[in-house]
């Protein structure tokens, strides 16, 4: 199999982060807005000319799914310019497998270092498109959207024990009857934009097998979903061979997703808000083993904090001030400040948050 | 108290009503209403309540729900319960009228995934009528119910994967999901408990099932589960808590009581299989001699008699082995009455005790050289002397140990025979050392083909007891016309048991029809391969192949206990609950075993939606 986007490579990205640096800092502070001034920062920091996203904490190397982000953000950001950039470099760069859909991963010294696909990643980037299309009406970049939604409709959407889901990537997730999934993949704007498209049904199925999932995939004493899982042909969902068996980096974007397409039932925030308020909102550990609970010492970064403070707020657990945020730091990495700016949109569009 | 409610059942009562779309069955019937035959629920509304400003102060969704499917049972638990928070509040009026949904959003689809048992299905559901209307929020009798399932499903699975401290964890969280009406989780904890060696904690949870719960039944399969656990003592004292604790009127808790003798038989008997004379107290022997006699128990008997024959106490053996003859006659108790008139002294009635057999039971044929020793090559070449040879005494003994070794010492002697080593053979059986028998049936036949006169050299004694439960009990019944064996025969037959007991089902099959054996020894291998092959056509979950398999197995003899447990859940995994319910039945209530139990149960909670 592939080595997809995943655990161990955020592993290493949150290697350096500093124990306990958010309990040195003074509470309840607001998140700060995205907004173009916040966007200009995060250009500066993480855009290079060429038009790629780099990821910093993981060797300057570059991702569909960095893409995918920056992309969204510069839309949100009202940067025209540097979305053409960073959509010119994904085409150049990365949608060289010649089925539409782009290669994940881009290292600066051996260009595309592995072809297969990462789902979420051309997701992210058909997404930003198609907001792209609507924010400065240009049909182009829906016709291109429409091309990538098409060929992971036809690539990576399977219908299986009665579910229709996501591979997480072309190749390496079947295992005979089990297929291998990635609950943070349920992008639950990007789907329900493209269920919005002519024939979009299969989109509109996939975002309830998405919640439904996630009500299965519940491990645990605190009930979080896996970073990856099976799903077996009798709709039995567990916990992935081959990856570590952990909650951590990836799947605690779940909560973040939910929350930016709407959802607010707090069902579906209570076990992202439990572990955080279980810690004191402070010293979040990063990862927790599954099922056994053991947490890793690596703290949360501030982009996770950003995201447990959102779900607890949606879970109604510990009030406003459960998890405190700190600012983000100046070195802060891409993808500790890229959900951090995440969580703001989410609390904007909630209208939690101004 | 309420009963807590039990959501499986749900569907079942609702499906009915469901598909007759809004058409609300019930029908005014005086005070009562009927919602399906036999179901009636007074409903008697105290002047001036029950209409809709009332409905402020309780949540009256769920009653509204099972007053729509039609579930009477569960309707009454929710009225009993409502008027427990508030005694003042009635059943509104309107409970069966259809009604206009009350916040805009109609609950109905939600109740119907959780009654399906699709609690995640009706998570999903809820959550995106919620981000549809953000200011609607599910009742709160719905969200109770959904997570008592959830935490009930929790328990299961951490329970089958053995992670207690979360079985122990997701109880505490939702006390509701190991309650009576979930014995099975309520099971589940007491075993995570056991499990962690917080005896104390799993006897309170075993306590608390026996003491609170109604059913007679439920407690006394509490006492069997409880008995992997606890000792001898606790579970004497669970079952007198189980039979005199709360009762409820029209249970009869004397089972409950029996559960514990009936545990404690199974272990006495047990033990007095492997008991070395005087093993077991006075007072446990006592007690088994008494449930033998109660329960009239042929195969307790039988065990108490070589019990007894093994510390050479032939007086009581005879006696044991005449009551189980009495009780139901078969060759495995008239060999060992044989055996035991044989050690009095007593030939004559030795030979009358085995005449019903003889020629029909290979078992009782052997038996009957113990009381008549054959004269010829055999025990060393020696002619018989008065009385039986050490082998025969230690045959007679059922001491296969000192058999092997009798023969050993012999063969040192004065070298081997194929009557000693064919006889080495049947008591390697014995001792369940099938490789090495065979060989020695392969020895034999070698010699035998080399010795001299082969002028009526008859088999010698086998071994009486079942030979590993493979090759079942002898027979008459299989026998068509009784034939003698000869050496030959015998050697061959031996090697066919051997075979079997090493699990050489597929050489043995294709070997059978160029073997030579008698019709009845035959008949008896050919049962015991369709009985080993019924056993791996369940494992290969082919099902109808082991019904199959047993109904030509039962033309050549009496289906054994073990086959016929095998026969229930072949039945049980058709789907034919009914008949494997009654198939354990039968089995429990000849004998009931952790086996026979395990069977009817999970035939009985299937059928009734109990789990």
């Amino acid at each position: 199999m592939t080595p997809p986007i995943g655990s161990s490579r955020r592993a290493v990205l949150f290697g350096a982060a500093s124990f306990g640096l958010a309990a040195s800092l003074p509470g309840s502070l607001r998140a700060a807005p995205f907004d173009a001034a916040a966007w200009r920062r995060y250009a500066e920091r993480f855009l290079l000319p060429e038009g790629r996203i780099v990821d910093t904490g993981n060797k300057g190397i570059s991702h569909s799914e960095g893409q995918g982000y920056g992309m969204l953000l510069a839309v949100a950001g009202g940067d025209r310019a540097a979305f053409d950039r960073l959509w010119g470099w994904t085409q150049r760069v990365l949608m060289v497998r010649g089925d539409g859909l782009t290669a994940w991963r881009w290292t600066p010294d051996g260009g595309v270092a592995d072809h297969n696909n990462a789902s979420d990643g051309d997701m992210l980037i058909a997404w930003a498109l198609l907001r792209a299309a609507e924010a400065w009406q240009a049909e182009a970049y829906r016709t291109a959207a429409i091309a990538i939604v098409k060929a992971l409709a036809a690539g990576l959407l399977v219908e299986h024990a009665g579910l229709t889901v996501l591979l997480p990537g072309r190749d390496g997730f079947r295992k005979g009857d089990t297929l291998v999934l990635n609950p943070s993949y349920w992008i639950f704007p990007a789907i329900r934009a493209f269920a919005a498209l002519p024939g979009g049904e299969r989109w509109s199925k996939l975002a309830e097998s998405g919640l439904v999932l996630l009500s299965k995939a519940r491990f645990g004493s605190f009930q979080l979903p896996p970073d990856w899982m099976t799903l077996d042909a009798s709709g039995t969902v567990g916990i992935a061979d081959g990856f570590k068996k952990q909650y951590g980096y990836d799947a605690v974007r779940v909560p973040l997703y939910l929350a930016l397409d709407g959802y607010r039932d707090p069902y579906y925030f209570r076990p992202f808000a439990t572990l955080a308020t279980h810690f004191g909102g402070k010293a979040v550990p990063a990862t927790v083993s599954l099922p056994g609970g053991t947490t890793t010492q690596v703290a949360a970064s501030v982009g996770m904090l950003a995201v447990y403070r959102l779900a607890c707020r949606l879970a109604g657990i510990g009030g406003g001030d459960a998890v405190t945020v700190p600012p983000l730091a100046p070195d802060e990495d891409y993808y500790s400040t890229t959900l951090t700016h995440f969580s703001a949109l989410a609390a904007q569009s909630l209208g939690i948050d101004p | 108290m309420t009963r807590p409610v039990l959501l499986p059942v749900l569907l079942l009562a609702g499906i009915a009503v469901i598909g007759g779309g809004s058409d609300v069955r019930a029908q005014s019937n005086g005070g009562g209403r009927a919602l399906a035959p036999g179901v009636k629920v007074e409903v008697a509304p105290a002047p001036g309540s029950g209409s809709s400003p009332a409905a402020g102060k309780v949540d009256e969704t769920a009653l509204r729900y099972y007053a729509r499917i039609g579930d009477g049972e569960r309707l009454e638990a929710e009225i009993a319960r409502l008027r427990a928070l508030d005694p003042g509040w009635e059943p509104p009026k309107d409970l069966f009228a259809p009604q206009p949904t009350a916040a805009g959003v109609d609950e109905t689809p939600f109740w119907t995934l959780l009654s399906a048992g699709k609690v995640a299905e009706a998570r999903a559901a809820i959550a995106e009528q919620r981000r549809k209307s953000p200011s609607w929020q599910p009742s709160d009798k719905l969200l109770q119910e959904l997570d008592l399932a959830e935490s009930a499903g929790r328990i299961r699975s951490a329970s089958d994967t053995k992670r207690w401290q979360e079985v122990i964890d997701a109880a505490a969280a939702q006390p509701e999901a190991v309650a009576c009406n979930r014995l099975d989780n309520a099971w589940r904890l007491a075993e995570a408990y056991a499990e962690l060696k917080q005896t104390d904690r799993a006897f309170d949870a075993y306590k608390t099932i026996v003491t609170t719960c109604p059913k007679a039944k439920e407690r006394r399969d509490t006492i069997f589960k409880a008995s992997r656990y606890l000792s001898p003592e606790r579970l004497r004292e669970l079952s007198a808590l189980g039979a005199t604790a709360n009762p409820a009127t029209g249970e009869d808790y004397s089972t409950v009581r029996s559960a514990e003798a009936e545990l404690e038989t199974g272990r006495l008997l047990e033990r007095l299989g492997n008991a070395k004379p005087g093993a077991l107290s006075a007072a446990d022997l006592s007690r088994v001699q008494g449930i033998v006699r109660d329960k009239q128990d042929a195969d307790g008997a039988i065990a108490l008699g070589w019990y007894f024959q093994k510390q050479k106490n032939f007086t009581e053996a005879q006696s044991w082995f005449s009551q189980a003859n009495g009780w139901a006659p078969s060759d495995k108790a008239a060999e060992g009455l044989v055996l035991a008139y044989n050690g009095m002294g007593d030939k004559a009635q030795a030979r009358a005790a085995a005449a019903p057999w003889k020629g029909k039971s290979s078992r009782i044929d052997q038996a009957l050289k113990a009381v008549d020793p054959p004269r010829g090559p055999s025990g060393g070449g020696r002619s018989a002397p008065q009385g039986p040879s050490e082998l025969d005494q230690a045959l007679a003994r059922h001491d296969f140990a000192g058999c092997i070794a009798i023969i050993r010492s012999t063969i040192a002697r004065s070298g081997p025979t194929a009557a000693l080593l064919q006889q080495r053979g049947w008591c390697l059986l014995e001792l369940k050392r099938p490789s090495e028998a065979e060989a020695s049936f392969a020895e034999a036949q070698t010699l035998a083909a080399r010795e001299p006169a082969p002028k009526a050299a008859p088999a010698p004694a086998k071994g009486g007891a079942s030979t590993g439960g493979k090759a079942g009990d002898r027979s008459p019944s299989a026998a068509g016309l009784p034939q003698t064996a000869t050496p030959a025969q015998e050697n061959a037959y031996g090697q066919a048991i051997a075979r079997l007991a090493t699990g050489d089902v597929t050489g043995l099959t294709r070997d059978l029809p160029r073997t030579n054996l008698t019709p009845a020894q035959r008949a008896e291998i050919r049962a015991s391969l369709m009985a080993t092959e019924a056993g791996r056509a369940l494992e290969d979950k082919r099902y109808r192949d082991v019904l199959r398999l047993l109904d030509a197995r039962k033309e050549l003899e009496p289906e054994p206990r073990n086959l016929g447990i095998l026969r229930g859940w072949a039945l049980y995994n058709l789907m034919r609950y009914d008949e494997a319910y009654a198939q354990f039945k039968s089995i429990d209530d000849r004998l009931s075993t952790e086996d026979s139990r395990e069977g009817l149960t999970t035939a009985w909670k299937t059928i009734y939606h109990e789990w």
